[in-house]
């Protein structure tokens, strides 16, 4: 299925945002994940499922003052 | 030199630094070492899918330095409460650096969204550390809101012009019941001391550090200069005056024999 991901069309084969992680072989240290505007906390990301409408924003820590 | 206390957690060090603008992230770590800060600010942004970042998280907690997510990037208090949230989850801590300017040019943090953002992240269980203009009712009701501490700048961030705003900063340091964090602008090790002097619980430091050929060495200059204002503060400095004071006595045991 296709998702909106940071704002651009990705396809997606899983089903909640543990998978999408998964696909992206991305490291998950410092990271935060919204989902449709909603912050969605790390422990419900193996049970909060996909769909084609949602729309996934993942925000990474980076330097800053 | 006495420990500073915010929100229950006790800090040895009182210079608190940023990780923005350093050319390498070993440059960071070899500053940050050396200046023994024990509080650290970091961003969030959207994640570059295309590639890789830096991982500059397992360094900084290698070292055991405390975390300090920033909002940087709000431009209102919606935005700036939805950031802490974020970076509550990616850092898992509910301190936050409470930064909201709309404008890049001067990055003149905007009061009036600082203030609701704040009361909104108190009541969701935030220690707040506000960064705000040196205004000295804001700072007040800032406190009033439950921030425990506030954190006024010396001038624009990453400008190096010290202390501008000198009068303010005094006025919210003799009015304010919470530590004063005097944040952004101070360029030199000396403009630390000062702030420091004059009475500041602790400053914020990126910009200075950072860009300084030898960030390292600086690292280290910051944490004596601070350390040298606190410790001066607490010993009590003397009065400024016009007239002389004589330090020897000014007796006449050589009258007479010229």
């Amino acid at each position: 299925m296709n998702i909106l991901l940071n704002d651009s069309v990705y396809e997606f084969n899983g089903n909640n945002l543990h998978d999408l992680l998964k696909q992206l072989k991305k490291d998950t240290t410092g990271i935060a994940i919204a989902l449709d505007q909603q912050v969605v906390p790390k422990s419900l990301w193996r049970t909060t499922e996909l769909n084609e409408q949602s729309q996934v924003c993942i925000f990474e820590s980076i330097a800053g003052g | 030199m006495s420990a500073l206390i915010i929100a229950g957690h006790e800090f040895q060090s009182r210079l608190f630094t940023g990780t923005g603008k350093y050319a390498s992230a070993e440059a960071m770590v070899s500053s940050l070492v050396a200046s023994q800060s024990e509080l650290v600010t970091l961003s969030l942004r959207r994640m570059d899918l295309k590639h890789q970042t830096d991982n500059i998280l397992k360094p900084l907690q290698q070292q055991g330095i405390k975390l300090l997510p920033n909002t940087s990037g709000a431009r209102t208090a919606k935005e700036a409460v939805f950031a802490a949230e974020l970076a509550r989850e990616a850092l898992e801590t509910d301190w936050v650096k409470l930064e909201i300017h709309p404008d890049p040019r001067y990055l003149m943090p905007d009061g009036a969204e600082t203030l609701f953002a704040a009361e909104a992240l108190v009541k969701k269980g935030f220690v707040v550390m506000p960064y705000v203009h040196a205004d000295p009712v804001l700072c007040k009701r800032l406190e009033e809101v439950g921030c425990p501490c506030v954190m006024p700048l010396g001038s624009p961030i990453g400008s190096n012009m010290g202390l501008a705003s000198r009068p303010f900063l005094e006025m919210i340091i003799e009015q304010s019941r919470v530590p004063v964090i005097i944040d952004a602008g101070i360029g030199a090790p000396s403009d630390a001391a000062l702030a420091m002097e004059i009475g500041a619980d602790a400053v914020l430091v990126n910009t200075a550090l950072a860009v300084a050929k030898n960030p390292a060495q600086m690292g280290e200059a910051f944490r004596w200069a601070v350390q040298a204002g606190r410790l001066a503060f607490e010993s009590g400095l003397g009065e400024k005056r016009i007239q002389a004071k004589a330090t020897s006595p000014l007796t006449e045991f050589l009258g007479g024999l010229a």
